[in-house]
């Protein structure tokens, strides 16, 4: 049974107990709910495009059982020159090895896409600093944004407040213990992790892990998807934690 | 008679000289003619010729003859008399403002002037008989009158150019004149003081009218209060009250808004020449024009009570527009939502994103989640009047609300609020508001079976209305602007409702013909307005018209047009009266205003009532009529008195009202002349002694003082003119006749005694 309609019938449960407000889910039983996130994901011309092709899913379902939003369980895979590029405001960027140089044509489609209101998540499975996939995507940043290099993603972002308060980024192996980004104005469009964060979501088709996690172990796997989560929810929201009316709150818990 | 006169040029010690040398001559002569004639005949002979020199040297001296002729003129004098405001205060500081049976300042001027035994024998009238004699009234500009016609006069004059008046009364008096100023002294206009002026060519007496030894008031006599506000943002003023005459007394000052009490304080007054400053403040709270007032009340024996009170208007505006979204769940329409707000800096926003709904389930502690409680209470209950505009986006309230808040939504835009909905699975019908108190609100009917669908492509397209509506108005040029939405990116959910309800500006259609399902629609609810957008991808009118290549801004100023006329801004109105410039009584005005149709046209054809209203008097009905197609109206009106004047409009078109729309202005006298009633007899004296005239108190003016002018003028410019005529001796024949004739009998006598 999937996660989220055990969840309900168990809400449904509840509020024959009077727990839950009844109209909770009352619906109209005609409603198509709309999936109002498709998690795309970037195929390009040479290196290894899709390095965990069954990250997206369980990453999906986590999405899906921990918030509320109406999300496509399978991911959508897109080129940077196909005409729907702008339906999907989320993109995902993964890869292990170098690959080739966008052309001038995803160069200002990218470009367009992140300046407008676009996010961009990219995940380095490899984990080298100045190899392979790591210098193509620092190569291709620099033909985007020239000048705008990455930076440290400050502890106290609103991406790492969308949702859960994350003290630790999380992925398959701790290669960097911050993230990095790439702010346009007050907004942050690139985030950059070079941690694996797919290889620590996906499962293989009996649902185990694919990868081991080192050195936090379930821990650390689990990090990932919180971060995983909090990205989508910040490229959703922008810095809605950043709020005023959000920042006592905030404040408060973390200092607990 | 004419009298003899010696006009000879000759110094004196000359004509001495030649007497000496003359006499010595006549010795001469005589010790000559005693030798050869005897001593009676030497004498004759001597003493003829001595006749003949004397008469030469008395020519010397020249002599001449001068008949006078006096004559008596009429000198020309000017009365100016002050029929400024101020002359209606008490004369004396012994009478009360509020007594029957006053006695003004001008009524004191009248009576001293008109005093006599008899109307023909009053001062004035012999002022007329002895006097070329001018009677002028002045204020704010000379007006002669007739001497007989001082019962008309009234303290009427909205200022005292005393100065500049009486420099213009100097340049018009003729010589040898007088000028006489019955005046309290309290010179307003743009001289005040007499220091820079220049000396007078004639002499000014002046009469000062009004005790400034005992003047007794209490006044308002500074007042510094912005023009405009900020809502919700306290805004201070400043104010200096004086007094005179009033120490050890303990005086209430009221601020009030209209007529209602803001606050109050107490003076105490310690000292006879009183002032200090106080600021009060205000919070206001609604938006618009408002008339404020600060007052003392007239004190008893305080002689003006016209001065204890001051009025001002303060346009209230808002500092930003406060709108709440609630969204059901993160998505891309919130996003976009958020960024068209948030790059709006007229615009502050407040949102709250359910992220998590109550089947969610979390997999750490409460501590490490950054969601917050949703303040239900605070702001359904406490917030909601502070904010402008609510936006329900995708958000069902069922899972959430007590319908009660639901009714406080209602009731938040029956006084005036904004409220709008976005679609989506959780909105309208399929949020549960087809059995809410919103039902009746929203401007789309809601039957409780309408759904949410995915469609395909659906194309947006503009209705008559839409066409020129504020909303959906993003380019000025009509033709410009409906390329614009041809080009917007197709929608692919749509929310059915039964049918609209009020103004449908964008209407839905997958083949793109007009007449399809309301996408777009505004309405009205009680003061309040409403939209409902029946589809939760406005989103893509911006991101996808990116990735066509196309401007991102036409969504975000749809939205912003939207906050905007939902927050119902002064811009976004049908009814627009324009704003009114300060005034002073009896000018009159223009009260301008804009009228716009239903769809946003203007029109001539509109029904347009107009009422002014002041504190004190009954509303005045203002006609007024269309100046042009462009929907500009014009009506005038002519306020009477000093006061904050509030103006009303409500247009309507075939029985419709179009909508109403509210001002004020402020009438009042830029002089300033009631302000402070103390007379300023000093600077009448300065006057009288720099033009060498002199100064007079009223209570002293009678007949003396009218001789004491005589006498002044006199010694100043004699009054009576003398004719001379000079007959020179010596340019006469007769002096010449004598002389020849002395010095042929001589010569006569000389020949008959020999000598010759």
């Amino acid at each position: 049974m999937h996660r989220r309609k055990f969840i309900q019938l168990i809400a449904q449960g509840l509020l024959g107990a009077g727990l839950l407000p009844k109209s909770a889910f009352a619906n109209h039983p005609q409603d198509k709910r709309r999936l109002q996130f498709v998690f795309a994901q970037i195929r390009y011309r040479g290196g290894d495009w899709n390095p965990h092709p069954l990250s997206v899913t369980p990453l999906m379902e986590e999405l899906m059982a921990r918030t509320s939003v109406e999300a496509a369980a399978v991911r959508h895979e897109i080129s940077l020159t196909d005409r729907d590029l702008f339906n999907y405001p989320f993109l995902y960027l993964a890869g292990k090895y170098e690959f080739d140089p966008f052309s001038a044509e995803e160069i200002d489609n990218l470009r367009r896409f992140l300046s407008y209101g676009g996010f961009l998540l990219i995940d380095d499975a490899l984990g080298q600093q100045g190899y392979g996939f790591d210098k193509a995507v620092r190569r291709e940043m620099q033909k985007l944004f020239p000048g705008n290099e990455f930076k440290r993603v400050p502890s106290g972002h609103a991406a790492l407040r969308s949702y859960y308060l994350l003290r630790r980024i999380g992925g398959v192996r701790i290669v960097s213990p911050t993230l990095e980004s790439i702010t346009l104005g007050n907004s942050m469009p690139v985030v950059y992790c070079q941690n694996n964060l797919g290889g620590a979501w996906e499962r293989d088709q009996v649902g185990k892990w694919t990868n081991t996690c080192t050195p936090g172990g379930e821990a650390q796997r689990k990090d990932a998807f919180h971060l995983g989560i909090n990205l989508i929810l910040y490229a959703m929201t922008e810095n809605y934690k950043d709020d005023l009316i959000h920042v006592p709150f905030i404040r408060k818990r973390l200092t607990r | 008679m004419p009298d003899l006169y010696l006009i000879g040029t000759l110094p004196g010690w000359l004509v001495a000289l030649i007497g000496v040398a003359t006499a010595a001559l006549l010795l001469q002569q005589f010790l000559g003619l005693k030798k050869r004639l005897p001593v009676g005949q030497c004498v004759v002979l001597t003493v003829l010729r001595a006749v003949v020199y004397m008469g030469l040297i008395f020519f010397l001296l020249g002599p001449a003859l001068i008949d006078k002729r006096v004559t008596k003129l009429r000198r020309p004098l000017t009365l100016l008399i002050d029929t400024s405001q101020s002359m209606a205060f008490p004369a004396s500081a012994k009478t009360n403002a509020a007594d029957k049976g006053i006695k003004s300042r001008l009524d004191l001027v009248r009576e001293k002037l008109e005093a006599g035994p008899n109307v023909n024998d009053s001062l004035i009238q012999k002022l007329n008989r002895d006097y070329d004699l001018r009677v002028i009234r002045f204020g704010t500009s000379l007006e002669s009158i007739a001497p007989g016609s001082l019962a008309g006069l009234k303290p009427q004059d909205p200022g005292t150019r005393l100065l500049e008046l009486l420099q213009q009364a100097v340049r018009d008096s003729a010589a040898q004149s007088g000028i006489v100023v019955f005046s309290d002294g309290i010179a307003n206009g743009d001289k005040k003081t007499w220091d820079s002026a220049p000396l007078l060519p004639v002499p000014v007496f002046t009469v000062g009218v009004g005790d400034a030894e005992n003047f007794t008031d209490v006044r308002i006599a500074k007042l510094s209060a912005p023009e405009f506000a900020f809502r919700g943002r306290e805004f201070k003023l400043d104010l200096t009250i004086a007094a005179s005459g009033m120490k050890g007394k303990s005086v209430p000052l009221f601020f009030n808004r209209g007529k209602n009490l803001v606050t109050t304080r107490n003076i105490t007054i310690d000292a006879d020449l009183f002032e200090q400053k106080i600021t009060l403040s205000f919070t206001p709270k609604d938006l618009g024009t408002h008339g404020f007032s600060v007052s003392i009340p007239a004190q008893p024996g305080e002689q003006i009570a016209q001065n204890n009170q001051k009025e001002f208007k303060v346009d209230v505006q808002r500092d930003k527009i406060r709108v709440l979204t609630l969204s059901g769940s993160p998505a891309w329409n919130y996003r976009f939502l958020r960024m068209a707000m948030k790059q709006d800096p007229l615009i502050e926003l407040i949102s709250f994103v359910f992220l998590r709904t109550p089947s969610d389930s979390v997999d750490v502690p409460e501590s490490q989640l950054s969601l917050i409680p949703f303040p239900i209470d605070d702001i359904f209950l406490e917030e909601l009047k502070n904010f402008d505009v609510i936006f329900f986006d995708d958000f069902s309230h069922r899972a959430y609300f007590n319908p009660v808040y639901l009714e406080r939504v209602r009731d938040f835009v029956r006084d005036g609020g904004g409220l709008a909905m976005f679609g989506g699975s959780r909105a309208f019908d399929s949020g549960g508001y087809g059995e809410s108190a919103l039902k009746e609100v929203l401007p789309v009917e809601l039957d409780g079976k309408g759904t949410y669908q995915s469609v395909g492509a659906l194309n947006a397209v503009l209705t008559t209305t839409g066409k020129a509506h504020p909303i959906t108005r993003l380019l000025p040029d009509p033709k410009t602007n409906e390329e614009a939405w041809s080009k917007m990116p197709p929608l692919t959910g749509l929310n059915q409702v039964r049918s609209a309800r009020g103004e449908t500006l964008i209407s839905t259609s997958g083949d793109g013909s007009a007449g399809g399902a309301p996408l777009l629609t505004v309405g009205r609810f009680g003061k309040g307005r409403t939209l409902a957008f029946m589809s939760d991808d406005a989103w893509r009118w911006n991101f996808i018209a990116v990735g066509n290549k196309e401007t991102p801004q036409n969504h975000l100023k749809l939205i912003r047009q939207a906050v905007r006329w939902l927050a119902q801004e002064p811009s976004f109105e049908q009814v627009q009266l324009r704003p009114i410039a300060s005034a002073q009584p009896g000018e009159k005005i223009a009260i301008k205003l804009k009228v716009l149709k239903d769809d946003f046209t203007p029109t001539r054809q509109a029904s347009v009532q107009l009422r002014v209203l002041s504190a004190e008097s009954e509303p005045t009905l203002v006609a007024a009529s269309a100046d042009s197609d462009e929907g500009e109206y014009t009506g005038e009106f002519i306020p009477t008195k000093e006061g904050t004047y509030r103006v009303e409009a409500e247009a309507s078109l075939a029985g419709k009202v179009l909508g109403k729309d509210k001002t004020s202005f402020t009438a009042a006298f830029t002089y300033g002349e009631t302000d402070d009633g103390r007379p300023r007899l000093d600077l009448l004296k300065q006057i009288a002694e720099t033009s060498k005239g002199e100064y007079f108190s009223i209570n002293d003016w009678n007949e003396k003082t009218v001789e004491k002018i005589a006498a002044k003028l006199e010694s100043v410019a004699p009054s009576q003119i003398v004719e001379q005529r000079q007959t020179r001796l010596w340019s006469t024949l007769w002096p010449f006749g004598i002389i020849l004739m002395l010095l042929s009998v001589e010569w006569w006598m000389r020949r008959k005694w020999g000598l010759i």
